[in-house]
C-alpha cells in the first residue's frame, strides 16, 4: 500500500469522513457471481486527497459507486461520517447523493436534452432549491469552472473537456464535502486533462475531500495519497 | 422541486417530441371534445324543449289519432293508422261535456301558402277551423277584439281571429284590423280579433294562423283521407276542469272515446291521448341514449388514450433509463422521478384536454349559430374535461413512472 499522507498544518484537526468495514461486493448475474470488491477496509479522512489505482476491472469503480452511494455493498459496512450509509433506504441514500457527494464521471453523463445551466442545476432542483438560489449557484459555479459565457450551449455544442467541466460544476453545486471523480481526464487529451487537474487541486486546496480513480502516474501524482486495487482487494 | 417547476420541465419534454405528443394525445382530444360537445347539445335541447313546452298547454291534453311519440313508426302501423275513425266535432261536445272537463276545442288546419289583401301579403299563412275555448287550451292571449265564440259556431259565421304575423303583414302600420274584411279562399270573413304573439314551437311559426269556426271550416272545407288524417284531420284539445288533474280527465276522455267508438274491453285503443308528459318521456328517452352514445364515445376514447399515454410513457422510460440513472446519480430520489414521469404523462393528457374543450366548445358554438339549437356548454363540463383527461394521464401515467423510479442509478446509466 503506497501511502504519502501529508497532512497540512491547516488540516491539524482531521475528521473520520469514510469508513469501509469488510465490504464486499458480488455481481451475480444468473449463472456465474462475479467477486467484484472483497473485503475493503478503507478510511478516509476529511480534507484528504486520495487517488485509487489498479489495472482494469480490479473494482475501481464498483468501489467509487460504493462510496458514492449509488450502489450498495454486497456485505460489510459504509460509515460517512460515523453514520452506516450501508443500511439506508432509496430516499435518504438519494438525500445523501444530492447533499453529500458530488460525482464525475469517465462519461460525463451530462443530460443531452438539457443546456449545461440546466445540468448544472439538477443537484439544486432536487435539494430544494428556489428559484432565485438556483439561478445564483449556477452562475457561481459555472464561473468556477470558467464556463460562465457557456450555461445555455447543449453538451454537444461543447468540447470535452469543456463538458467535463461542466460536470464537475454539477457535482460541485450543492456544495458537498466529497468530490469523487471516476477517470475524469480519460476521455481528455492531456492539456483539457491537465486543466482539469488544476481545477481538482484548487478544490482540494478550498478544503474539499476528494477521490479519484485513475490509471494515470502523472493525475495520481497530484493526489497526496494513492491507494491500489488488486482483483478486488487492496494492496 | 415546487408543482409549477415539475409541470413547466414537463411540457418542455413534451414540445421535444411534437408530433409524438400530438399523436398520443389525439385519444384525449376526441374524447373530451365528445364529452364537452354531448352535453352542450344536450343542455341546448333540454333549453329548446323547456321554451317549446311553455308555449304549449301544461295541462292541455291532445286527442289525435294516434300516439304521439318521438321515434319513428313503421310504415305498416301507419297505414293501420290511417284506416281509423277519424275524430269529429261532435266527440268534442261529447268531451265538453264530462264534469271534469273544462273545455274540449276541436281543431283542424290547413295550409294557405301566400296570403294576399291588396298591396299587402303575408307568407306561409295557415288556416285553423277551432271550437270555442280554443284560446285557453292554446293558451292564446286576445290582444284586441275576442275570440272565437259558440254563437260562432252555431250560426257557422265567417269570422275571423288573426295571429300577430298575419296582422302585422295584411295590414297597415297603424290600421286597425278589428271589422275589416278579409278574403281567404274566395270566402270573406271579418276579423273579430287579434291575437298576442307567441313565437315558434317546434320550429314551426304559430303567429301565422287564421282561426275561423270550425264549424264554418268544416261546411267550407272537405276533411283530409287516407294518410293525411292522421295529422291533418281534427284534433280535439282537452283542458281539466279546475282542481281535476289531467290523469282523471285523461281517464274520462278515454273511457268516453272508446264507448262512442265502440271499441270492446279487449282491444287497444283506436286513438291518442297525448299530454306534454306523455310527449316528454319519448324526449327523455332520446335524451337518455344520447348520453349512452356520449358516455360509450367518451369512455372509449378515453381509455384508448389512456393507453396511448401510458405505450408512449413506457417507450420514454426505455429511451430515457440512461437519464434517469443520471438524474438519480445527482440526487433524485424516487419520488422525484416518479413524479418527473406522472407530470410529463398529466401534461400530455391534460393538453389533449383543453385542446378537447376548445374543439369541443367551438363544436357547440358552430351548433348554436347554425341550428337554432341554442347548444352551451355549462362551466362544470370544462371542469368535468381537465379532470378527466388529468385522472387519465395519473392512471395511465403512474405504472411507467413507478417503472423508471424503481431503477438502480448505476445499472441505469450502463443501460444501452
Ligand atoms: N453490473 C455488473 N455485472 C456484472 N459484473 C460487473 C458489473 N459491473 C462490474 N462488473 C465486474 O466487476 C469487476 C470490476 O469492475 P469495475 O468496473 O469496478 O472495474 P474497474 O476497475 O473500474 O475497471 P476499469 O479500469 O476498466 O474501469 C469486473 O470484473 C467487471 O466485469
Ligand atoms: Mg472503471
Amino acid at each position: 500500500m503506497a501511502e504519502r499522507q501529508e497532512a497540512p498544518a491547516a488540516r491539524a484537526a482531521l475528521e473520520r469522513l469514510i469508513e469501509l468495514a469488510g465490504v464486499s461486493k458480488v455481481y451475480d448475474s444468473g449463472h456465474v457471481a462475479v467477486r467484484a470488491l472483497a473485503d475493503i477496509d478503507l478510511q478516509i479522512e476529511s480534507g484528504e486527497y486520495v487517488a485509487i489505482m489498479g489495472p482494469s476491472g480490479s473494482g475501481k469503480s464498483t468501489l467509487m459507486h460504493i462510496l458514492g452511494c449509488l450502489d450498495y455493498p454486497t456485505s460489510g459496512s459504509y460509515f460517512l461520517r460515523g453514520k452506516e450509509v450501508s443500511q439506508y433506504g432509496g430516499k435518504r441514500l438519494a438525500a445523501v447523493r444530492c447533499r453529500e457527494v458530488g460525482f464525475v464521471f469517465q462519461q460525463f453523463n451530462l443530460l443531452p436534452r438539457l443546456t449545461a445551466a440546466r445540468n448544472v442545476e439538477l443537484p439544486l432542483l432536487y435539494a430544494g432549491a428556489s428559484a432565485e438560489r438556483r439561478r445564483e449557484v449556477v452562475a457561481d459555479t459555472l464561473a468556477k469552472v470558467g464556463l460562465s459565457d457557456r450555461g445555455h450551449h447543449r453538451p454537444n455544442e461543447l468540447s470535452g473537456g469543456e463538458v467535463q467541466r461542466v460536470a464537475i460544476a454539477r457535482a460541485l453545486a450543492n456544495d458537498p464535502a466529497i468530490i469523487l471523480a471516476d477517470e475524469p481526464t480519460g476521455n481528455l487529451d492531456s492539456k483539457s486533462g491537465d486543466e482539469l487537474m488544476q481545477l481538482l487541486d484548487g478544490l482540494y486546496e478550498m478544503g474539499r475531500t476528494l477521490v479519484l480513480v485513475t490509471h494515470d502516474d502523472n493525475v495520481a501524482r497530484h493526489a497526496k495519497r494513492v491507494i491500489t486495487l488488486r482483483d478486488g482487494r487492496l494492496v | 422541486m415546487n408543482f409549477l417547476t415539475l409541470f413547466a420541465r414537463a411540457v418542455a419534454s413534451m414540445r421535444y417530441n411534437k408530433t409524438r405528443s400530438f399523436l398520443t394525445t389525439l385519444g384525449i382530444i376526441i374524447g373530451v371534445t365528445t364529452i364537452i360537445a354531448i352535453v352542450a347539445l344536450l343542455k341546448g335541447l333540454d333549453r329548446t324543449i323547456d321554451q317549446e313546452f311553455s308555449s304549449l298547454g301544461t295541462k292541455t291534453i291532445y286527442v289525435q289519432k294516434m300516439e304521439l311519440q318521438l321515434g319513428l313508426h313503421r310504415h305498416r302501423d301507419f297505414d293501420e293508422i290511417s284506416k281509423r275513425a277519424d275524430l269529429t266535432v261532435e266527440d268534442a261536445a261529447a268531451i265538453s261535456k264530462l264534469p271534469t272537463v273544462r273545455a274540449a276545442v276541436p281543431n283542424i288546419h290547413r295550409d294557405l301558402g301566400t296570403l294576399k289583401r291588396g298591396i299587402y301579403e303575408a307568407d306561409e299563412c295557415t288556416l285553423t277551423g277551432i271550437g270555442e275555448g280554443g284560446d285557453l287550451t292554446g293558451n292564446w292571449v286576445v290582444s284586441g277584439g275576442r275570440f272565437i265564440t259558440r254563437y260562432d259556431q252555431r250560426h257557422r259565421n265567417t269570422v275571423c281571429v288573426i295571429g300577430s304575423y298575419v296582422a302585422d303583414n295584411l295590414f297597415a302600420p297603424g290600421e286597425e284590423p278589428l271589422n275589416q274584411k278579409l278574403d281567404v279562399d274566395g270566402h270573406r270573413y271579418v276579423v273579430v280579433g287579434v291575437l298576442e304573439e307567441k313565437g315558434a314551437s317546434f320550429g314551426h311559426p304559430q303567429d301565422n294562423q287564421i282561426f275561423i269556426p270550425v264549424e264554418t271550416y268544416v261546411k267550407y272545407y272537405s276533411l283530409p283521407e287516407g294518410r293525411a288524417s292522421v295529422f291533418r284531420g281534427i284534433r280535439i284539445e282537452v283542458l281539466p276542469d279546475e282542481g281535476v288533474t289531467v290523469e282523471t280527465a285523461k281517464a274520462n276522455v278515454e273511457e268516453l272515446l272508446r264507448r262512442r267508438r265502440g271499441l270492446r274491453y279487449y282491444e287497444d285503443n283506436d286513438f291518442g291521448l297525448n299530454t306534454q308528459e306523455s310527449m316528454l318521456s319519448s324526449l327523455n328517452t332520446i335524451r337518455s341514449v344520447l348520453w349512452l352514445v356520449m358516455v360509450g364515445v367518451a369512455g372509449i376514447s378515453l381509455l384508448v388514450g389512456g393507453i396511448g399515454i401510458m405505450n408512449i410513457m413506457l417507450v420514454s422510460v426505455a429511451e430515457r433509463t440512461r437519464e434517469i440513472g443520471i438524474r438519480k446519480a445527482v440526487g433524485a430520489s424516487e419520488f422525484d422521478v416518479l413524479a418527473q414521469f406522472l407530470s410529463e404523462a398529466v401534461a400530455l393528457s391534460s393538453v389533449g384536454g383543453v385542446v378537447g374543450i376548445v374543439l369541443g366548445l367551438a363544436a357547440a358554438a358552430f351548433v348554436s349559430a347554425v341550428t337554432p339549437l341554442q347548444a352551451a356548454a355549462p362551466w362544470w363540463t370544462v371542469v368535468l374535461g381537465v379532470g378527466f383527461s388529468a385522472t387519465v394521464g395519473i392512471i395511465f401515467g403512474i405504472y411507467p413512472a413507478r417503472k423508471a423510479s424503481g431503477l438502480n442509478p448505476i445499472e441505469a446509466i450502463r443501460y444501452e
